[in-house]
């Protein structure tokens, strides 16, 4: 009977004795005391703790390289250039790398571990990104499978960006989900609104942070968020606007007209066509078509690719490629030089790319996530 | 087979809430070499081939993505491709893919199979169809039924 009661006692307490003896050794050999890490030849030399991920480590000292995938290395944004030697290139860098990239040292900051004094280069403007602490102000279904969500910011309580730049959206874990985890999202709402950022979510099947928001996130719920980030804004010329989207690709160029109208800026011309499927995947055409209403030198395209007999569509019907060759071929005055705007799939982003191409389209600005 | 090292990483990576909200292994309560190796069987009995299917669905993948999302006739076949942005990573490490999540119909018997880039490299590379009750598992029989008959 004792001996029933010893032995798993005994095998406790050797497990025990393991564990504290790892941890130990784990606490000396991956101790890496602190480092500095010096940006831009010595502009800012930051103290921190060495042994974590140089994403991570900037982060907590409130400098936020863009990052959609949170760190995982999966969208390969953050990448920074290192002037240390802080080793070989890792396989799950090396297919976000171009030739250029190596040969400038750029890394991905979520993979390069800070466990030495370290030198790199930033943008400064990555010093302006902030962490904002949020609620839930409206979640609002505008199509079947995407939701608007308007988050009133609290601290800091105002936001400042340029319509069309991105913000990444932090949210808890729930169900199996057991780490914050984080993706980037266009802001749909004008810059002018400092005290929110409203976003347009689509549900993609088994997707972490599309889940959530479609199917746990409700109103009154804190949130979290960093940013702006991105280079897709309004480019300060006096080319005529094309501009393309298809379902929450909706967003930036959202932002971006109502951001032009705005601040008076009527006298360019643009032209907004957006791409669904059929009726149910079309959403804010009334704000677009009062827009229209409004401001002369807006047009609104609308396309519908498979309309259904009930939605009894009398508009353009087409892919969205076809429709915008359709427009740049007849309709579109070519009196004027032409920059293209892209949000959309990559697929979508392609197929406009070659149209832009066929037109000599040159200066064409998009996201690439 | 062994649950090696690599295989017990990849496993993990499969879990809920790693790289995807559900998982690869859906309500399988077997390791993914189990897993692997009965798929492996049932191929064989079904005289599938792994390669020759991988290569089919990536042609039929091709022909759906000219449908920019919207539904494409090619041949026997009624496929949708559905893009999202991002990529996301093999839980093997060996590659990543984008966020496409497509559906092949099959007009003779209306059977249908979903699949994502992802889960093609997994077919092919891996012979890993995901555990039972996965949102994309590739059930042998429904692939041949969509694919050849």
């Amino acid at each position: 009977m004792i001996r029933v009661l010893m032995d798993p006692l005994v095998i406790a307490a050797i497990s025990t004795a393991f564990a504290i003896i790892i941890t130990i050794v784990d606490s000396i050999v991956n101790n890496y005391g602190d480092v500095e890490i010096d940006i831009n030849n010595g502009k800012k030399v930051l103290k921190v703790k060495g042994g974590s991920p140089l994403l991570q480590t900037l982060a907590s000292q409130g400098i936020f390289v863009a990052s959609a995938c949170g760190g995982r290395g999966t969208c390969g944004a953050c990448k920074v250039k290192v002037l240390s030697d802080v080793g070989p290139y890792l396989p799950t860098e090396m297919p976000h790398m171009s030739s250029e990239d190596i040969s400038k040292n750029v890394r991905l900051a979520c993979q390069v571990k800070v466990k030495s004094g370290i030198k790199i280069e930033l943008p400064e403007e990555l010093f302006n990104i902030k962490k904002y602490k949020g609620v839930v102000e409206s979640l609002k279904n505008v199509t079947y499978d995407i939701k608007e969500l308007r988050i009133k910011l609290i601290e800091p309580n105002e936001i400042s960006f340029k319509a069309g730049q991105y913000v990444q959206i932090v949210i808890p874990p729930y169900g199996d989900i057991k780490e914050h985890t984080q993706r980037a999202y266009s802001i749909s709402s004008v810059p002018s609104d400092k005290n929110h950022v409203e976003l347009l979510i689509r549900l993609v099947p088994n997707g972490i942070v599309t889940t959530y928001v479609h199917n746990y996130m409700k109103e009154g719920d804190a949130a979290e968020l960093v940013g702006p980030f991105g280079e897709f804004y309004m480019r300060d010329t006096n080319a005529d606007m094309v501009m393309v989207a298809g379902g929450s690709g909706m967003a930036p160029i959202k932002s971006i007209i109502f951001d032009m109208y705005e601040r008076n800026i009527t006298n360019r011309r643009v032209w907004f066509f957006f791409g669904a499927r059929s009726l149910r995947d079309l959403y804010y055409v009334e704000l677009f078509r009062d827009l229209e209403k409004k401001w002369p030198n807006f047009h609104f395209v609308p396309a519908l690719s498979d309309p259904k007999p009930e939605d009894n569509w009398s508009g353009e019907v087409g892919l969205i490629t076809n429709v915008l060759d359709k427009y740049l071929d007849s309709m579109i005055p070519k009196d004027n030089v032409k920059e293209g705007y892209l949000c959309g799939s990559p697929g979508m982003i392609s197929g406009c790319i070659q149209v832009f191409n066929k037109y000599n389209i040159k200066d064409v600005y998009f996201d690439k996530f | 087979m062994k649950l090696t090292p690599e295989y017990a990483s990849a496993q993990e990576s499969m879990k809920p809430g790693k790289i995807t909200a559900e998982g690869f292994l859906g309500d399988d309560d077997r390791n993914i070499v189990d897993i692997i190796t009965a798929d492996e069987e049932e191929f064989a009995h079904l005289n599938l081939d792994f390669s020759e299917v991988a290569k089919l669905l990536r042609q039929l993948l091709r022909e759906g993505a000219k449908g920019l999302g919207n539904v494409v006739t090619f041949e026997k076949w009624e496929i949708t491709v559905d893009e999202a942005r991002g990529n996301i990573p093999c839980p093997f490490k060996d590659g990543m893919f984008s966020k496409r999540v497509s559906t092949i119909k099959n007009l003779n018997n209306s059977k249908q199979i979903m699949i994502s880039d992802l889960s093609v490299h997994l077919l092919e590379k891996h012979h890993f169809l995901q555990g039972k009750g996965s949102i994309f598992r590739l059930e042998p029989s429904i692939i041949k039924a969509v694919l050849y008959e």
